[in-house]
């Protein structure tokens, strides 16, 4: 399985990886502590609960008997990231033993939370001031603002004339209604060629869960450029994933940072604004209450959609603009009806996405078409989803010879060492030499009868110096 | 394709042959400036061996 470059890294690491100070604020909000619980690993959350009421620091001795023998590695596991979010800390005593005390404020609020029930700072407003939409409709407005917002990654192509294919809805700058721009898009696309790029593309075909991830990491990233503390926007994320879907919450009981964040999180489809005659209130999706849930797995997936045939044909039963460019990314489009896109993968689609999405990096050409093919098995429509194979064997075999089919050569740099001088002890200085290039994996070729062997040029200077020295 | 590669090499005028040295049948050693060609001539090959249905 080839390293997924975009790793959909987990809202808590980041929250781990906060300086000290900040974490410490963090946890003055008992939601944030109640989050960090749900995202501990169960040894960890067990231990936390246990410590809940101990005041005095545990011997780390006496929890090391709370397991059994075969359960110490998940135990150590547990206690590293305790001690990496700071719930615990270590002391060492004058006897020299460990022993481990949980955060004081994480203790008390965690506390609070158990006994009061976690009472939001807000209350949703009365139903009968405010105009809510159905839960249906709110989700519809996410998906659709979701899009909008990864469209444009996927709109990006190059035609075989070179010339970009924007759409109507976008102005000649690009993107105007996306706040966040080149910083977080700057990856997925080169702004030069207007090309999508190999990380763009791997972006395209993972599930919205992931992209989310990303996007909100991205963000909270840059929220210390444009001056906003990222401690106050991670708490106010997890917070807004405690309430309720589709109730509607009054905008006045946000201070000015919050204000401002709901504003982006709005055209990411976190939140819905409304405004009623005097008040406005936001209502939050299902994408926002998901953030805090979905912590390592991903967890609701949208339904498949997607029916590849062994006569390499594609049939996308959606009525989305962002699955039919990504189908076009990769196969050739043949008919749009209303609900369905019927396409067709062939050589020369295939190899139109390779030239779309990839730099003249060679290395990264073996693993390419693995995304497509993840994509379709990912994306497969519940009738095929319970086939297996399901994207049939001749399909998923045809796009892996094709892809080999570009990889006929392999080049790397190298030096060729031939000429050992034909003394007693050139055979030993000849089999020394290619272990030595052998361990560090740069022997590309030897032959010892005719005693050249051919190493990579990145270890030719060590080589050069190991030879000398032989001498 | 090494015989490929080979027989490319022997059709170039001797001022522009890249093939420094034949390490056995599928290792070649050449000189640097060359790969780039290399490669938009298997390409080519590999063109001219696949079937297109015409539009």
């Amino acid at each position: 399985m080839p390293q997924v470059r975009i790793i959909a890294k987990n809202f808590i690491d980041m929250v781990a990886s906060l300086p000290a100070v900040k974490l410490d604020m963090l946890y003055a909000n008992p939601f944030i502590c109640e989050a960090i619980l749900r995202s501990l690993p169960p040894l960890a959350k067990k231990y936390v609960l246990q410590m809940l009421y101990i005041d005095a620091p545990v011997p780390a001795k006496s929890m090391e008997e709370w397991v059994l023998p075969d359960g110490l590695s998940k135990h150590r596991v547990a206690i590293d990231r305790l001690i990496q979010l700071r719930v615990l800390t270590e002391t060492v005593d004058r006897k020299k033993e460990t022993s481990y005390e949980m955060n004081q404020k994480f203790q008390l609020n965690l506390q609070k939370q158990l006994i009061y029930g976690g009472v939001l700072p807000r209350e949703s407003m009365p139903s009968n001031s405010v105009m809510l939409p159905s839960l249906e409709e709110l989700e519809m407005y996410a998906l659709e603002q979701w899009e909008v917002c990864t469209f444009p990654a996927a709109s990006y192509q190059l035609q075989p004339s070179g010339k970009v294919n924007k759409l109507q809805f976008f102005n000649d700058e690009g993107f105007p209604t996306w706040p966040l721009e080149s910083k977080v898009f700057h990856f997925i696309i080169e702004k030069e060629g207007s090309r999508l790029t190999e990380y763009g593309f791997q972006f395209l075909l993972m599930d919205t869960n992931a992209q989310l991830w990303y996007i909100v990491r991205e963000y909270i990233a840059n929220a210390e450029e444009r001056g906003v503390d990222p401690a106050s926007i991670i708490s106010f994320l997890l917070e807004l994933s405690f309430h309720e879907i589709g109730q509607a919450y009054n905008l006045n009981t946000l201070n000015e940072v919050q204000q401002s964040t709901i504003k982006d999180l709005a055209d990411l489809g976190l939140v819905k604004l409304q405004q009623g005659r005097k008040e406005s209130w936001f209502l939050p999706t299902k994408l926002a209450t998901t953030l805090s849930v979905c912590l390592s797995d991903t967890s609701t997936r949208r339904q498949g959609y997607v029916v590849v045939e062994t006569n390499f044909r594609l049939y996308a039963y959606t009525t989305s603009k962002l699955h039919c460019e990504i189908m076009r990314l990769f196969a050739r489009v043949e008919y749009q009806l209303p609900n369905l896109i019927v396409g067709a993968i062939n050589k020369e689609s295939l190899y139109n996405a390779f030239e779309n999405g990839i730099t003249a990096d060679q290395a990264r050409f073996f693993f390419f078409f693995f995304f497509i093919i993840l994509f379709l098995q990912q994306n497969a429509h519940p009738r095929v989803a319970e086939k297996t194979p399901t994207v049939p064997e001749n399909v998923t075999d045809q796009i892996r010879l094709w892809e080999s089919d570009l990889n006929r050569i392999e080049m790397s740099p190298a030096q060729l060492y031939d000429e050992f001088p034909s003394k007693v002890n050139s055979k030993d200085l000849f089999e020394a030499a290619c272990d030595y290039a052998r361990e560090y994996g740069a022997l590309l070729w030897e032959d010892s009868k005719k005693m050249q062997l051919v190493v990579k040029s990145e270890l030719h200077n060590e080589m050069r110096e190991y030879l000398r020295r032989q001498k | 394709m090494a015989q490929f590669i080979i027989n490319m090499n022997s059709s170039l005028p001797s001022n522009q042959k890249f093939i420094i040295r034949v390490l056995d049948k599928t290792h070649l050693f050449v000189q640097p400036h060359v790969a780039e060609m290399i490669r938009v001539a298997i390409a080519e090959f590999r063109e001219s061996n696949t079937y297109g249905k015409p539009p």
